[in-house]
C-alpha cells in the first residue's frame, strides 16, 4: 500500500510539471489553432537561461523563473511576428504552421547546440537533492517544489482566463473566433498575447525542468510526444484537460515504471496517444464538433 | 429621409475568389426593419459580412452616418454602432449565459455599465435569467438565438444585422424571434435582416430589398414587394402573400 501511495505522489509531482509544460501548448492551440511543435524546444531554452543564471550568478532556479518567462515571452513575440502572423487568414493555417513550428524547433535546437554544446546540464540547488520522509514514504523535494509551483501557475492562469476581461476574450476566441471578432475582440492582438503567454509558460516550465531533469538541446524530441499525448488526452485546447491528462498519465507512468522498469514508463504516454486518437479523438474535455471544424 | 447606412455599388468576395457581390446597394433608414431576400447564392449573407468588415470591399462604399466604413475591422465597425449576429453558432458554447452576455459588452470598458446592462437584459428575458449559469451550448436552438439577439442590446447599437435568425428553429419559436426583433425596432434600433423564408421576413419588415446574382434588383416598401406579381413569381414561390 505504501508503495502505491509513494508511486502516486511521485507521479502527481511529475504530472504537475508536465501539466505546466503542456498548458502553454494547449493555450496556443486553443486560441490560434497552431500545434506549436517548437514548444518543448523553447522550454529547453528557458532551462538554459535558468541554468546560466544559476551557474554564473548563483541565482536560485526558482528565482530565475520570472526572468526566464520574460525572456521567452519576448522570444515568443518575435517568433509569432516572423513565422505565424502573416498567414493567419489562410484556410490552411493549421497545416502551414505545423511545418513552420517544426522549423522553429530545429532552429532553436541548432542555436542552443551551437551556443551551449550538447553536454547534459542540470541545475542542482540544495533542494533538488533532498527528500522529505513521511513514515516509509519519501518525496523528492525538487519534484515536490516544481509540482506545487506548476500547479500554482496553472491555477493563476485559470483565474486570469476565468475572470479578467482579457481572459474572457481569450476564451471567447478559443470557442468561436468569428463571434469574438464581431463583439469587438481584436483577434490579432489576442493571438499575439496568447502566444506570448504560452511561450512565457514554456519559460517558467524551463526553470523548473532545469532541476527536475537533465537536459540538452535535442531533449525536446522526447518531450514533444509526451506533451502531445497529454494535450490530446485532455482535449486539444482545453487547459483543464491538459492538467487532468498530465496527472493521470504521469501517475500511470509511475506505476508502469515500478512494475516493468523505467524504460517502459514513457511508453504509457505513447500508447495513450494512440489509444485516445483511435477511441476518443476529441479527448476527455474536447468537443467532437471542434474536430470537424 | 437621409439614410443611416448607405451601401453603394458594392463588389466583394471571399479571399481571392470570385466576386459574390457586384453592384449591391441598400439604403438603410433609421428605426426601420429592412429585409433582404433573394435566392440561394444571391449574396445576402455576403452583403452583411462586407458591411461589418469581415470581408474586404473591392469596389463601392459603405457609409454610416455619412462616414465611410471601407477598410475598417469588425471591432472598429462595432464601435461605430453596427452589430452583426451571424448565422448559427454566434455564441460561445462553453461559456455560461451570463458570460456570453458579458462578452457582448466586451468593447465597453466600464464594468459597472456592463453589469447593469446585463441585469436589464436578464430582467427583460426571464428565460435567460433562469439559465444564467448554464453553458450556452447546452440550451435549445431558440434559447440560443434569443441569447444571441439579446446580447446585441448590451452595447445599445444603432443598427443590428441579423443573418437568418429563424434558421433551424420550429415555426412557433421563429415567431418569438421576430417578436424580439420587432421589440428591438420599436426601441429605435434599425434592423437589417437576411431571411431565407422571404414571406415571413417581409411580413415583419418595413422595407424589402431583393438581391440576385450579387446585385440589388429592387427595393421598396415590404408590403409592395409582397404584392408585386413579378417578385412573387420569382422569389416568393409564386404564391399569393397573405
Amino acid at each position: 500500500m505504501a508503495d502505491i501511495i509513494q508511486l502516486t505522489i511521485l507521479g502527481l509531482a511529475l504530472g504537475g510539471v508536465f501539466a505546466l509544460m503542456g498548458s502553454g501548448l494547449s493555450l496556443v492551440f486553443g486560441v490560434m489553432r497552431v500545434v506549436n511543435l517548437a514548444h518543448p524546444a523553447l522550454i529547453i531554452a528557458g532551462a538554459y537561461a535558468t541554468y546560466w543564471g544559476w551557474r554564473l550568478l548563483g541565482v536560485d532556479p526558482v528565482l530565475m523563473m520570472p526572468f526566464s518567462a520574460a525572456l521567452l515571452a519576448v522570444v515568443g513575440i518575435v517568433i509569432y511576428k516572423v513565422f505565424f502572423e502573416k498567414d493567419a487568414a489562410s484556410a490552411k493555417y493549421s497545416d502551414l504552421t505545423v511545418l513552420m513550428a517544426f522549423a522553429v524547433a530545429m532552429i532553436v535546437e541548432g542555436a542552443l547546440g551551437g551556443m551551449f554544446t550538447n553536454t547534459q546540464r542540470v541545475t542542482s540547488p540544495s533542494y533538488a537533492t533532498e527528500a522529505i520522509f513521511i513514515g516509509e514514504i519519501f518525496i523528492p523535494k525538487g519534484q515536490l517544489i516544481a509540482g506545487i509551483i506548476s500547479m500554482t501557475i496553472i491555477g493563476s492562469l485559470g483565474l486570469f482566463l476565468k475572470f479578467s476581461r482579457t481572459g474572457y476574450a481569450i476564451r471567447a476566441t478559443t470557442q468561436n473566433r468569428e463571434a469574438a471578432e464581431l463583439l469587438g475582440v481584436n483577434l490579432r492582438f489576442i493571438a499575439l498575447l496568447s502566444f506570448a503567454i504560452g511561450i512565457a509558460l514554456a519559460g517558467c516550465a524551463g526553470s523548473l525542468v532545469s532541476f527536475v531533469f537533465n537536459f540538452f538541446p535535442a531533449k525536446h524530441w522526447e518531450w514533444i510526444a509526451i506533451m502531445m499525448s497529454l494535450v490530446v488526452l485532455g482535449g486539444m485546447g482545453s487547459i483543464l484537460g491538459t492538467v487532468v491528462g498530465a496527472l493521470l498519465l504521469s501517475v500511470l507512468a509511475s506505476y508502469v515504471g515500478a512494475a516493468a522498469g523505467a524504460t517502459w514508463s514513457t511508453m504509457v504516454f505513447f500508447v495513450a496517444l494512440f489509444l485516445v486518437l483511435l477511441v476518443r479523438p476529441q479527448g476527455l474535455f474536447g468537443d467532437k464538433s471542434e474536430l470537424a471544424s | 429621409m437621409t439614410a443611416l447606412l448607405e451601401v453603394t455599388n458594392l463588389t466583394a468576395g471571399y479571399g481571392d475568389g470570385p466576386a459574390i457581390l457586384s453592384g449591391a446597394g441598400v439604403d438603410v433608414q433609421p428605426g426601420k426593419v429592412h429585409c433582404i431576400i433573394g435566392p440561394n447564392g444571391a449574396g445576402k449573407s455576403t452583403l452583411l459580412k462586407a458591411i461589418c468588415g469581415m470581408l474586404k470591399i473591392r469596389e463601392g462604399e459603405v457609409r454610416f452616418k455619412g462616414e465611410k466604413l471601407n477598410g475598417l475591422r469588425p471591432d472598429q465597425i462595432l464601435r461605430k454602432g453596427i452589430c452583426f449576429v451571424p448565422q448559427e453558432r454566434a455564441l460561445f458554447p462553453k461559456m455560461t449565459v451570463l458570460e456570453n452576455l458579458r462578452m457582448g459588452g466586451f468593447m465597453l470598458t466600464d464594468d459597472t455599465v456592463v453589469n447593469s446592462r446585463v441585469d436589464e437584459i436578464l430582467d427583460r428575458f426571464p428565460i435567460l435569467r433562469e439559465r444564467a449559469t448554464q453553458l450556452a451550448g447546452t440550451m435549445s436552438g431558440g434559447q440560443q438565438q434569443t441569447l444571441a439577439m439579446a446580447r446585441t442590446l448590451i452595447i445599445k447599437p444603432d443598427v443590428v444585422m441579423l443573418d437568418e435568425p429563424s434558421l433551424g428553429l420550429a415555426p412557433k419559436i421563429v415567431q418569438e424571434m421576430f417578436d424580439i426583433m420587432r421589440v428591438m425596432a420599436d426601441e429605435g434600433i434599425t434592423i437589417l435582416l437576411v431571411e431565407q423564408n422571404a414571406l415571413m421576413g417581409l411580413k415583419h419588415a418595413d422595407w424589402g430589398v431583393v438581391l440576385d446574382l450579387g446585385r440589388t434588383l429592387f427595393e421598396g416598401p415590404a408590403q409592395e414587394i409582397l404584392t408585386d406579381p413579378r417578385i412573387q413569381e420569382l422569389y416568393l414561390g409564386g404564391k399569393k402573400a397573405a
